[in-house]
């Protein structure tokens, strides 16, 4: 076992670990803590809907990793939830556009809740009985999105900017896509990717890391690595779309806006990442020139917000939220990034802006799941825990406007919900 | 080890927590006043204008800026209803001072900031200024209209709306559209110091470290201010059981319907007496374990989810789901005769010992988040003592099957609230 002791000068170390299946493992501890908070992961998600193992290609329902999620809680001796509920853990899993993460937290009980979830997420367990069950449940989770006006306003927004990646379809699938689902196809997915080569655990909290890693060592499994290609049909630097628009049971409308990045590699440097945060900030932040312009004429409101969002083969920078004029908004985002590039980033904004973000990476460490999902960032990106604090000291003002460069005021989406004539 | 506070004025408290493993110190201060329908919307707009500006830093974006130098220091507002009480927060919270690089003093500057806001407002000739005001109501009339964008909030709105019609409970906690539309600068401005005359105030201190003659210079700001009038929270009035239940059924234009069932409980706001709802609550519709979870999602396969909350201090319990409109009649049959179970005393030792470990082990992890301490303090004004989470997950250990099976026995169906989508013609 491969293993490493990152400290840092703000009294935080972690150890990062590699067993020799290839399987990561990041611990902090906490001693002073009364809980815990464990993920057990693997980077497989609604996007991996084509791929070939050992050189044979596979396209899958849309959908899927979601599906297999909810599914795997179910072994042979029992569902997963029993067996927490014995412990109290609180426990729950997630499936995003590139993850899918297992995660419990606890006050009590560490190590047998750690079991557990060792345990369930190995033993996959699909019946042509189980299966059909979950199709209903699964279908009403989707019934609850379609009626979701935040959640529709942003897949809009991505169907609209992207050709062929398959982050622009839902996470859960749709109701037909879903239907294509049987148990063959959840073992091939699952034997595809739940292998440790491809997945991760993380920890933090109450715990002692030897024995943790003493515990995770016995218990994963020997498996043989898979060769897995992931096949993504080429994205065009071009959007779709300029506009797209829905109607829904609103009060007033809802917007999305993003910024499409020509990408010659699929990943962003965690480097890159924070740099755009910053630019972000800067540019649309709530100490920025735009954010007071746009709530001083009554275009924005608290709900407004902005991310860098990327993954595998995507990557765009997404302002949303509500206003009575999200065409305005649009308008004044791209005034203000052509703005920026002629007279340059404004020093005092940036200085406070670096000093807030460093002492949001220093309020990340007061949470424990704030700290396991830290990680998990790590593990999908090959990152460190304190790169951000490094960066943020590291970054310039020059770096940023060389970042600001990059966004495309040709190359926009704006997705917009607008409420029902009648509602 | 129950919590001890301190007076600072007349119906003003001081309550320090202390705990040493965060790298970060919150302080809040919580007012709380009785709903009323002619003053809901200027009380719940004073913690947001309050916190967006003050005679020192006029300019929100300013202020904001200063926000920002302080390493990301987090100003918060809030306006809840706490039984028959309006709950108004403003809380800062900042990173501790050894980390600052110059060496500055957060804690003292954000300490200062805040007090700034709350007591020294930008106002003129006793009004708030037309710009600020404008602001701050379109921002409010935009958040009650977003409410409805989320139908799973919007129909458990509704639900209350229904169950307490013409009672202070019943009203939006920001009060109506119109409500805010008629709010001036010199009204808010009454509000204002009718909140710091007359409001019950607790302020929450929580961190490593009490900031030095911060609860003197507190003291001395209330103390300066004719508190004679100030309130003192009484219990609120329980929901009465209904002799028939009601049922309204809206429709909306919307794919799944949500279906909301109130009940009414006989219990109490205090602690000791209240508990084994807590409890009667979750093996109902709490985690996966819990009746509604196993049988209406995972056996009849009806719904993503389904599940109980509780407003102890109205003797309020909630069911919500989101369903097929074809099947919501079942879904509510089937949610109705867990409940029936639970009143015979069907409760199984699995059940029973599953609810009572994932309550308090959640309980035990209370200590380690800022904002769930401060929260559990905030909802403890009216009992005599202020129990920890961890002592009150010693006494809910105590709890039998037979107090939950007592308090099951107390709960009657109220009102039932169906959204449901349109007919298609």
């Amino acid at each position: 076992m491969k293993r490493e002791l990152f400290q840092s000068d703000i009294g935080e170390s972690y150890v990062k670990a590699e067993l020799s299946s290839g399987l990561k493992i990041y611990i902090l501890e906490k001693p002073q803590y009364n809980s815990s908070y464990a993920v057990f992961g693997t980077k497989y998600g609604s996007i991996d809907t084509c791929f070939a193992v050992n050189g044979e290609e596979t396209t899958v329902p849309e959908g899927i990793a979601h599906f297999l999620e909810h599914k795997l809680f179910e072994s042979e001796d029992g569902d997963a939830f029993t067996k927490y509920a014995k412990t109290g853990a609180y426990a729950n899993a997630f499936t995003s556009f590139d993850r899918t993460c297992y995660l419990f937290s606890c006050s009590d009980k560490f190590y047998e809740n750690l079991d557990i979830l060792l345990s369930f997420v190995q033993s996959p367990y699909f019946t042509k009985e189980t299966v059909e069950k979950e199709q209903g449940i699964i279908g009403q989770e989707i019934r609850m999105y379609d009626d979701s006006p935040a959640w529709r306003v942003m897949f809009n927004m991505l169907m609209a900017m992207y050709h062929n990646h398959p982050v622009r379809i839902d996470i859960a699938g749709t109701v037909d896509s879903i239907a294509q689902i049987d148990y063959e196809l959840l073992y091939k997915c699952y034997n595809t990717f739940y292998n440790p080569a491809n997945m991760f655990i993380c920890i933090a909290g109450n715990v002692d890391t030897e024995k943790v890693l003493k515990q995770i060592k016995a218990s994963v499994k020997a498996t043989e690595p898979v060769m897995l290609e992931r096949i993504n049909t080429p994205e065009p630097n071009e959007i779709v779309n300029p506009y797209v628009s829905q109607k829904l049971a609103v009060a007033q409308p809802m917007f999305c806006f993003g910024f499409k990045e020509a990408i010659k590699t699929p990943e962003r440097s965690i480097k890159s990442k924070i740099c755009t945060a910053l630019l972000i900030e800067i540019l649309a932040g709530d100490a920025s020139p735009l954010y007071k312009k746009l709530t001083t004429e009554g275009l924005i409101n608290d709900e407004f917000s902005s991310e860098y969002f990327n993954g595998n083969g995507y990557a765009c920078v997404i302002f949303e939220g509500e206003s009575k004029n999200p065409q305005r908004v649009a308008e004044e985002i791209k005034a203000e990034v052509e703005r920026l590039k002629l007279e340059g980033i404004d020093k005092k904004l940036f200085s406070a802006v670096r000093c807030s973000m460093y002492g949001n990476a220093i309020r990340l460490f007061d949470s424990v799941e704030g700290i396991a999902m830290q990680f998990i960032d790590c593990a999908m990106n090959d990152s460190g825990l304190f790169d951000d604090i490094k960066y943020l000291r590291s970054l310039t003002a020059e770096d940023v406007y060389k970042r600001l460069l990059k966004l495309d005021i040709e190359n926009t989406v704006l997705s917009v919900i607008e409420p029902l004539e009648d509602a | 080890m129950s919590e001890k506070t301190v007076t600072l004025a007349q119906g003003t408290e001081g309550l320090f927590i202390k705990n040493q493993r965060f790298n970060t110190t919150l302080i809040s201060f919580n007012f709380y006043l009785p709903l009323e329908k002619q003053k809901v919307a200027a009380n719940a707009l004073l913690p947001f204008i309050l916190t967006s500006c003050c005679k020192a830093y006029p300019d929100f974006s300013r202020l904001n800026y200063k926000l920002n130098k302080l390493y990301g220091a987090r100003l918060d507002a809030s306006t809840e209803k706490f039984g028959d009480y309006q709950l108004l927060k403003m809380s800062i919270s900042v990173i501790n001072d050894r980390f600052a690089i110059d060496g500055e003093s957060l804690i003292k500057q954000s300490v200062g900031l805040l007090l700034g806001l709350i007591f020294e407002p930008s106002t003129e000739n006793g009004a708030f200024l037309t710009e600020d005001l404008e602001r701050e109501k379109r921002k409010a009339i935009e958040h009650i209209k977003g409410e409805f964008s989320e139908k799973r909030i919007y129909a458990k709105n509704r639900l209350i709306e229904e169950m307490y019609r013409g009672k202070v409970y019943g009203l939006g906690k920001c009060g109506t559209i119109e409500d805010v539309k008629t709010i001036t600068g010199e009204k808010l401005y009454e509000a204002w110091e009718n909140m710091l005359k007359t409001a019950f105030v607790r302020i929450h201190v929580i961190g490593a470290a009490m900031p030095s003659g911060l609860f003197e210079e507190i003291s001395n700001r209330f103390s300066s201010l004719d508190r004679s009038a100030s309130i003192n929270p009484q219990k609120s009035r329980l929901t009465e059981a209904a002799l028939e239940h009601r049922e309204v059924v809206e429709h909306s234009d919307i794919t799944q319907g949500k279906l909301c069932m109130g009940f009414s409980c006989e219990m109490s706001g205090n602690d000791n007496e209240s508990l084994p709802m807590i409890v009667t609550n979750d093996i109902l519709g709490g985690g996966p374990y819990s009746k509604l979870f196993s049988n209406v999602r995972e056996k009849l396969s009806l719904c993503y989810y389904c599940s109980a909350s509780c407003v102890r201090p109205k003797g309020l319990l909630m069911i919500e789901s989101g369903v097929e409109a074809k099947n919501c009649s079942k879904a509510e049959a089937e949610i109705l005769n867990q409940l029936e179970e639970l009143k015979k005393g069907e409760i199984s030792d699995f059940e029973f010992e599953s609810s009572i470990k994932s309550i308090c082990d959640s309980l035990n992890t209370y200590n380690d988040s800022l904002a769930s301490l401060d929260t559990w303090y905030t909802l403890k004004i009216n009992n005599p003592t202020l129990y920890s989470p961890a002592n009150i997950a010693e006494k809910i250990k105590g709890l039998t099957k037979q107090d939950i099976i007592a308090a099951a026995n107390g709960i009657t169906l109220h009102t039932v609230y169906k959204l449901l989508p349109k007919e298609k013609n």
